[in-house]
């Protein structure tokens, strides 16, 4: 089963943002799209998510979404954006159970509950929303989103869990911790994409990557493969170097090394 | 996992508290009922004449008038017209995503009041065969289309890429208010007598000329419309977060928002029909009740309906009784009440605001 984005093309208003861009993701993995700043990752998954106008085909378990009402794909994908805000005083649990009353998560009402105590948020359940630091509300929107597909399998179909920047504002605990969810959320058979910064949390933790730049796909395949320095160094206009861990081959980048 | 259960438990109270808030309310509204109809003008009071019909006497033709003709329908309009201002003011809070836009202060109000003084004005000069079918309901319908032309202006002209930007709201809605003002001026001076006196009635805010006439006028634009918000709890509640992610967790947004206008502009033209503008209602009661129990949008709109009805039940005996005989316009009494509780919230919320 994938989720799939063919000949993805969106503008705004005379500039076009992506042109032609396909990327297929498989369920069972952590499929993460990278680039510089602009290049469009942000965009891809605004179009995937039919937040935004966009022409092509984006598919969910090899079904055109257009063709889905809105409750349906809420029940097979849930999106977390890049910010959130919201409006009036609701508690943090209550933020939550909005995402649970909208994914059919089935009646288990201990969901959302289950959720925060998945982000490390639990003790916050009756804290104001508003009152939360910005890495905080972050994961309390990551429990909502989670608790719409808490089942990352139902009905035998994957659900997909669509991250925009999901450690953005995040400690480098509770990069690794929210990571390590989504990790987690694949490896149970549901299917991750994550709009990723951190190239190294991206070869720590992504099976697939797409690398996004000028609005194009330069690049897609395994991570392994797709991180290396001449896509790298092509994708963000300076000269990159990956390296490997001798321990466990993961290729990493030091900024260290690059040079503009 | 003590520490799991035990903080399940308090945030289920808000949502209690709110379902047993609509019981409380409820028998709130019933008491302020029989206070509306125990007090008036006349020394004719409740109590005795339910004396009277329980000891099987006949009402004096006085005592029926001012019964059946004056307090019962000034008593249905006031539940009403209450509740249609609370629910709007609620709903379309929830479609600003702000505390602050109620259909009074953003213009909603004058334009539906606009709508009213036309049909007022020019109503006459329609063709026979529109004015047969309107009948009484022509006002109604011309402050409902006011009220949903200034409410898309406003939408539109304050959102963009599914933003509210409050500081466009506020300032769209005093020029829509303004300028709705300025025609309704306009109309005001080309008016004749007999039509300038059913504009100063109407203009008033009050329901002084409450008939039954009047109730069955507005009522079912009222009841349809604040029967409609009822259902948009959920919606809304997805709304606080967005238009992005209401329509991420399943929510038609484009639909839930015409909905929702439609909703906002009938309860508004209705009640700004019969009983002119009468403000803070809406402002004030959605805000009580969301420090009382939360703003779960799914027990507020009720909850609104029946403290606005409530509150103007209450404020209109208020305006009865302070200067008796005489009577005050209920919209002088409802501003001395509402505007501070206004203030007041932009005080506690002033760094909430987003501006």
């Amino acid at each position: 089963m994938t989720f799939q984005a063919e000949n993805i093309r969106v503008s705004y208003g005379k500039t076009q943002v992506l042109r032609d861009v396909s990327l297929t993701a498989d369920a069972g993995q952590v499929t993460a799209i990278v680039g510089p700043n602009g290049s469009g990752k942000s965009t891809l998954l605004g179009a995937m998510t039919a937040s935004l106008p966009y022409t092509g085909r984006v598919s969910i378990n090899s079904t055109n979404i257009k063709a889905l009402k809105p409750w349906e794909l809420a029940s097979q994908r849930a999106v977390l954006p890049q910010a959130s805000r919201l409006a009036f005083p609701f508690t943090v649990i209550e933020v939550v159970r909005i995402g649970h009353q909208a994914g059919s998560s089935g009646d288990d009402p201990d969901v959302p509950m289950k959720a925060l105590a998945r982000v490390g948020m639990a003790h916050y359940a009756n804290r104001t929303f508003q009152e939360l630091s910005g890495g905080e509300a972050q994961r309390v929107m990551l429990a909502r989103v989670l608790a719409q597909v808490w089942a990352p399998v139902l009905n035998g179909q994957p659900r997909w869990l669509l991250l925009d920047e999901p450690v953005s504002s995040l400690d480098i605990a509770h990069q690794l911790q929210v990571m390590e969810i989504a990790r987690d959320f694949a490896n149970a058979g549901g299917g991750v994409i994550a709009v990723m910064h951190d190239l190294n949390l991206t070869a720590l933790f992504a099976d697939r990557v797409a690398v996004l730049s000028g609005g194009q796909n330069i690049a897609e395949g395994p991570t392994t493969d797709v991180l290396n320095d001449e896509t790298l160094s092509r994708a963000y206009g300076c000269t990159l170097r990956v390296s490997a861990l001798p321990s466990t081959k993961a290729p990493f980048i030091l900024p260290h090394t690059a040079t503009a | 996992m003590t520490a799991l259960s035990d903080v399940i438990a308090a945030p289920k109270d808000r949502v209690h508290r709110a379902r047993s808030l609509h019981w409380v309310l409820a028998l709130l509204l019933g008491l302020a009922a029989l206070a509306s109809l125990e007090v008036g003008a006349t020394d004719v009071s409740l109590s005795a004449l339910l004396l009277k019909l329980v000891q099987g006497q006949e009402l004096s033709h006085i005592e029926q008038i001012v019964l059946y003709d004056i307090r019962l329908p000034r008593l249905a309009m006031g539940i009403v017209v209450g509740s249609a201002l609370a629910v709007s003011g609620a709903t379309m809070q929830g479609l600003f995503r702000n505390p602050l836009a109620d259909p009074g202060i953003v213009g909603v109000g004058a334009g539906a009041g606009l709508g009213a003084i036309l049909s007022i004005v020019l109503g006459a000069v329609l063709p026979a065969s529109i004015l047969a079918v309107a009948g009484n309901h022509l006002t109604s319908l011309a402050a409902f289309l006011g009220g949903w032309g200034s409410t898309l202006i406003l939408y539109r002209v304050s959102t963009r890429h599914g933003r509210t930007s409050v500081a466009t709201m506020l300032l769209a809605g005093i020029a829509l208010g303004s300028l709705a003002g300025a025609v309704s001026g306009i109309l005001v001076y080309m008016a004749d007598d007999q039509q300038l006196r059913d504009l100063t009635f109407w203009g008033m805010g009050s329901l002084a000329g409450a008939s039954w006439t009047k109730v069955f006028a507005a009522a079912p634009l009222i009841l349809l419309s604040v029967g409609t918000a009822l259902y948009l709890g959920r919606g809304l509640n997805g709304l606080a977060l967005g238009e992005a992610t209401a329509a991420h967790i399943g929510i038609d947004v484009q639909k839930m928002k015409s909905i929702t206008i439609l909703a906002v502009a009938g309860a508004t033209g209705a009640a700004v029909a019969v009983s002119g503008g009468i403000g803070f209602i809406g402002i004030v009661v959605p805000h009580v009740l969301r420090l009382a129990s939360g703003p779960d949008h799914r027990t507020l709109l009720l909850n609104s309906a029946l403290l606005g009805a409530t509150l103007l039940i209450l404020a209109d005996v208020i305006a009865r009784v302070i200067i008796a005989p005489a009577e005050l316009p209920i919209g002088i009494v409802t501003a001395v009440l509402g505007a501070p509780v206004f203030l007041w919230i932009l005080l506690k919320r002033r760094g909430l605001v987003e501006l």
